[in-house]
């Protein structure tokens, strides 16, 4: 006789939701999330920018805002979506042209890399105004 | 005289847990995995360990099986967390104690591991996977230049199972979507020198529901049991679209 597990309790780890999400899918999936994250950061520039409009002193104190500890750590955070964004767009372009389609994985992780090595060479520059006293 | 008279005894061998998915719409129950435990012989794949269960614990479980050698694709199931097919899939390369084993993820189960291939069936009809020729065909053969063979050698693998087709996240949210095998199909053709129709082929590949539906995430060239590069394939017919829009052939 057999025993029975039901759907409902097997529900968060059932196979028919697939566990097989690869470097592929998880390119996607933060190429589609950081693609978003760009379209709220750029409208979020425009406000920004636009302090200017207000006068130079008003624009001042918005630099000096943005230059404060924590907004230089989400500036990095910027730094690494912008990059993640920008090399897998690379990789995508490679393969509309038709090259490396066939070293998907090994393109995705080889841009990683450069990715971490532009990140801390970014992350050195800015610990100027992290550090100071 | 009950089914299990002639099971054999567990004594001494390998044991291992197995859980099969299964529905059945002609009773109220609700889907559930069944778990037995099944006797493990050293090349064992899965569809003897569907055999095993059928024969011996529960002749009512449906699986669809034809060929048992990897060429006809009836039995692409989900196991493990991967796709595979059962014929070709030998219980100890999947080195565990443990086997799960699902239908195709996302298609509409009839019954156990059974799934609806309606869908895919439908989109493989609409990319006229078959030779189409406006001149008078030969008396004999339909010569090829083996070079041009050669082109189509990773598509002419597929055997249709439904595997990639199942993996694909656009597949999952776009009901009109071709899908990778369709795709490596339409491919085969359009590569084939023999084929005249590359116009009309290209108008049933070159729309959103088409090729531009691809986002190059790679499910599909996981989940081949056969190893074949449907993007490789998908991302051609992109290039011919592309050069086509260009005023090219």
């Amino acid at each position: 006789m057999s025993s029975r597990r039901h759907l409902s309790e097997l529900r968060g780890n059932s196979d028919l939701y697939p566990r097989n999400v690869r470097t592929g899918m998880y390119a996607w999936l933060f190429h589609r999330i950081t693609g978003l994250a760009l379209v709220f950061y750029i409208i979020l520039h425009i406000f920004v920018i636009a302090s200017v409009n207000f006068g130079g002193g008003s624009f001042d104190a918005t630099m000096r805002l943005l230059t404060s500890k924590p907004f230089v750590l989400i500036d990095l955070t910027l730094v690494a979506v912008v990059l993640y964004h920008s090399l897998n767009g690379l990789r995508i372009i490679f393969f509309d042209l038709g090259y490396g389609i066939k070293n998907q994985r090994g393109i995705f992780w080889a841009l990683m890399a450069v990715g971490t090595v532009i990140f801390v060479f970014a992350a050195v520059a800015s610990s100027r105004l992290l550090f100071r006293a | 005289m009950s089914i299990t008279d002639t099971k054999p005894q567990l004594k001494g061998q390998n044991v291992a847990t197995v859980n099969i998915f299964r529905y059945d719409p002609s009773t109220t129950d609700e889907a559930h995995y069944d778990s037995w435990q099944v006797p493990i012989t050293g090349s064992m794949t899965v569809l003897d360990l569907l055999f095993y269960i059928l024969e011996h614990e529960d002749g009512s479980l449906a699986f669809r099986y034809a060929c048992r050698e990897a060429i006809c694709g009836s039995c692409a199931l989900y196991v493990n967390g991967t796709y595979r097919l059962a014929c070709k899939t030998q219980l100890k390369d999947l080195k565990a104690t443990e086997i799960n084993i699902s239908p195709l993820p996302h298609l509409k189960v009839i019954k156990d591991l059974v799934v609806d291939m309606d869908p895919f069936w439908e989109k493989y009809e609409r990319i006229r996977p078959y030779l189409i020729t406006r001149d008078d065909l030969p008396e004999k053969e339909f010569l090829q230049d083996p070079a041009d063979r050669l082109k189509m050698d990773d598509m002419v693998d597929c055997i249709l199972c439904g595997a990639c087709y199942s993996s694909c996240p656009q597949c999952w949210t776009d009901p009109e979507y071709l899908g990778p095998a369709a795709l490596v199909k339409m491919n085969r053709f359009t590569v084939d020198t023999r084929d005249q129709a590359n116009q009309e082929r290209t108008k049933i590949f070159d729309n959103e529901h088409g090729v531009w539906r691809c986002h190059t995430i790679f499910n599909c060239v996981e989940a081949c049991p056969k190893d074949i590069n449907q993007t490789y394939s998908i991302q051609h017919l992109k290039r011919r679209a592309v050069a086509r829009r260009f005023g090219g052939k």
